[in-house]
């Protein structure tokens, strides 16, 4: 393809030719043309025109718009990001092994070493129940997690819920808060 | 009219040279904007326009065989103030005279700082001093920080206060939730740059690492909404992978605990313990005391950062008699009854003297009454029945001599005295019985899983692999290598039964239902100089059920000073090994250890 119009090439020109020389006759008279509808064309155009940049200028609005509540919820993001981890820093430090045994501790818990199995099949007992021996020394300062420090134990929690103190109460939307656990130990089924 | 026209050329090569030398200054400084300072003028200018924000990439976590989180990356936060800035806060507040309206109030710059400081943990009197001492260093300083490193908490609070010249800047951070359980292997990074500086955080640091992008966006001038379609990534930000270990930190923490309470109650200067699958040659717990609590690295000493499971090699002692019998077994040169007699002194035609911890008459001993008593006279007599040489080649199949395969930083190979060549006389007796040659705790529990499994040392992991971005997980191959013969291990196993049930010990560390193999170990400790310190290093290695073996226990403790006999190590044992039994469910033994005869 190339770009240049077709008719700039020179057309070669012939020589004429002597033999054939048409009489000459009157030009056929022009056909009635039809009136074209020039207001038509230039209203279609110019209101097209219009069309275009109204529809740009509300898009860019739209996007502007758009801008700013992508912003919000970046933001609304990133604070529920922070919420998350502060959630999730809490949930794995009251999870630590120092934490449970410190807890299990003071409820008097104390671990029995000798492994004893009831087998299902024949009801046997396997190796020899033992007693556990109390008076274990505390857990606590024997493997160290100095992310727990200051954490109440259960057993200091008397009306607060949550093991740690400043991570609730911020939360902006709080889920549909589950049935409080009894204040004297673990719910007991309503069988009879 | 007439003067100027006389010169028209004169006129015209003027107005030439002119505007020749217009044009040029024009070109030059055109060059000069547009090539020579292109760079820097769009630095700039893009400086002005938009805003440049590093995209943090996470460091990957470090995860338990369970998937429980030993080491998390969290954001943190440094606190900055612009000392020059620093002055009264506007605050708005309800307007005493119309409820619904909010006036203006100027806050003066102490209360402003008291509020501050009791936003992260100073007095109002330590926050002006660092305004104060920053402005008499500097009338012009901009950037002074308050407070670096604290939580999401803290954040929140200082950015409720609303204080211009206080600006939040995010950091990465590191903390390890369950503090010191496996502490001494994790490791642990540096505060303010993040870079890995011990444990798993620095050999395994390819997995973990991420890597920090950087993107740049333009901005509206009043509240810094960014411009939709201006974001440009300069750099891509890329998570690091987790980082799965063998290590279960429920059992890590019992180990810990059990080890920590043993080395208070006997007084001695630090202990190990490690907890091995046989089958595998996974570490289920590498317990070091004392202990590194990662969150608070500055509070154990500096010596005791380390693994020294893996780090400091020391004289095996008794527990390395196995390692002479299976050998000697496996070569075909003994069984499990076959026979000697030895006294409390041993001189072998080399010019060695090797004597007895205790002193007793000739007794004739089986070869499973030598390990029965741990009669190092009694071992010598078997142990030469093969040559140096090929006891040495035994010993490097047994792994010790090198680097176990996990690579742990600092790792130590251990020393086998150099070579036979090197041994004198009285080393090639001693390397029998453990003495004149190191080994690391995790060489030595590496030892008892080759003759558990049969005799195939499978290779020592504590990491099962890295998780990357795709989920998988990406672990080595892993395959053993035949050591001694089924034969050989099997008759070890039983000899090592026999010492668990008529050994000295045998009290100290039953556990009822279970079948268990161990030997005690009462090593001197080289002093550095050629000869030994006072106290002993004592240890217990063994594996349970031995029917059917399923996890070694290795037990060291350097030094107890109140109870100065592997007495000290056989209870911390019988808590592990009952420990792990009970945690894995292992279904307790049925049928009794098979006889062997001690004497004849």
């Amino acid at each position: 393809m190339t770009a240049l119009p077709a008719h700039s090439a020179p057309v070669p020109r012939r020589a004429p030719s002597p033999t054939r020389q048409r009489p000459l006759q009157p030009a056929p008279a022009p056909r009635p043309r039809r009136a074209k509808p020039r207001l038509a064309y230039a209203i279609i155009a110019v209101s097209a025109v219009a069309v275009i940049v109204v529809a740009q200028l509300l898009l860019s609005i739209a996007v502007a718009q758009g801008a700013y509540e992508i912003d919000t919820y970046q933001l609304r993001q990133a604070e529920l990001a922070r919420q998350e981890q502060k959630l999730v820093e809490d949930l794995d430090r009251v999870e630590s092994p120092q934490y449970l045994a410190m807890n299990a501790e003071a409820l008097g818990m104390v671990p029995n070493a000798a492994p004893v199995y009831l087998r299902l099949s024949d009801g046997a007992v396997l190796g020899e129940p033992t007693a556990a021996a109390g008076g274990e020394a505390a857990s606590a300062p024997l493997v160290s997690n100095a992310l727990i420090t200051g954490v109440p134990l259960v057993t200091e929690q008397e009306t607060e819920q949550t093991p740690t103190e400043g991570a609730t109460g911020e939360v902006p939307a709080a889920p549909p808060a589950p049935a409080p656990l009894p204040s004297d130990g673990l719910p007991t089924p309503a069988t009879h | 009219m007439n003067r100027i026209s006389r010169h028209p050329i004169r006129r015209i090569i003027m107005a030439a040279v002119v505007l020749v030398a217009l044009v040029g200054v024009f070109v030059v400084r055109l060059v000069d904007i547009q090539v020579v300072r292109a760079a820097e003028l769009t630095a700039e200018a893009e400086g002005r326009r938009s805003q440049t924000v590093t995209d943090y990439g996470a460091r990957g976590d470090i995860v338990d065989a369970n998937g429980t989180v030993l080491a998390d990356s969290v954001m943190r936060y440094d606190i900055a103030l612009s000392p020059k800035n620093a002055g009264p806060v506007d605050r708005e507040q309800p307007d005493p005279a119309d409820a619904s309206k909010t006036t203006s109030v100027e806050m003066p710059l102490p209360e402003v700082a008291a509020e501050l400081g009791a936003a992260v943990g100073l007095t109002a009197e330590e926050v002006q001093g660092i305004i104060a001492t920053a402005l008499a260093a500097n009338p012009d300083d901009d950037f002074e920080y308050v407070a670096k490193l604290v939580d999401t908490a803290t954040y929140e609070k200082v950015k409720a206060l609303e204080i211009p010249w206080v600006v939040p800047y995010p950091h990465p951070s590191r903390v390890y939730p369950n503090g010191a359980v496996a502490g001494n292997l994790l490791g642990f990074v540096q505060a303010d740059d993040g870079a890995p500086l011990a444990g798993l955080e620095l050999s395994e640091d390819k997995c973990v690492a991420g890597r920090n992008g950087e993107y740049s966006y333009q901005h509206s001038l009043e509240d810094w909404v960014p411009i939709p379609g201006t974001r440009i990534v300069h750099s891509e930000a890329r998570d690091g992978g987790t980082l799965k270990l063998t290590i279960d930190a429920d059992l890590q923490w019992m180990v810990q605990r059990i080890a920590a309470s043993q080395v208070q109650a006997v007084g001695a200067d630090w202990a190990t313990v490690t907890v091995m699958e046989a089958k595998t040659g996974r570490l289920l717990a590498v317990a070091d005391v004392p202990t590194l609590d990662p969150n608070n690295v500055t509070a154990t000493a500096a010596d005791d950062r380390g693994s020294r499971s893996f780090t400091a090699p020391f004289e095996p002692g008794s527990t390395f008699k196995a390692l002479t019998a299976a050998s000697v077994i496996d070569a075909g040169k003994a069984d499990a009854t076959s026979q000697i007699v030895a006294g409390y002194q041993y001189l072998p035609p080399n010019g060695a003297d090797i004597t007895d911890s205790f002193f007793h008459e000739e007794v004739p001993y089986t070869l499973t009454g030598v390990m029965i008593d741990s009669s190092n006279t009694g071992m010598s007599m078997f142990g030469e029945r093969l040559s140096n040489e090929e006891r040495f080649a035994y010993m490097q199949a047994f792994g010790l001599g090198e680097q176990t395969e996990v690579g742990f930083p600092g790792e130590e190979p251990g020393n086998l005295h150099g070579g036979p060549a090197e041994w004198d006389n009285q080393t090639m007796y001693a390397t029998m019985f453990g003495q004149g040659l190191t080994t690391t705790a995790v060489q030595i529990a590496s030892v008892y899983q080759t003759i558990a499994n049969d005799g195939v040392r499978m290779p020592v992991r504590l990491v099962d692999g890295c998780i990357g971005e795709d989920g998988k997980l990406v672990a080595p191959e892993v395959s053993g290598e035949r050591v001694i013969s089924e034969n050989a291990a099997n008759q070890t196993s039983q000899m090592l039964e026999r010492v668990y049930l008529e050994g000295w010990l045998a009290d100290e560390w039953e556990i009822p239902g279970y079948r268990v193999a161990a030997k005690t170990g009462t090593a001197q400790v080289a002093d550095g100089n050629g000869g030994y310190l006072e106290g002993h290093l004592v240890s217990v290695s063994g594996f349970a059920p031995a029917d059917d073996p399923e996890f070694v226990v290795s037990v060291s403790i350097m030094n107890p000073v109140k109870m100065n006999s592997s007495a000290a190590s056989a209870p911390v044992f019988q808590q592990v090994m009952s420990q792990v039994l009970k945690k894995y469910r292992t279904v307790p033994s049925g049928a009794p250890a098979p006889e062997l005869p001690a004497t004849w």
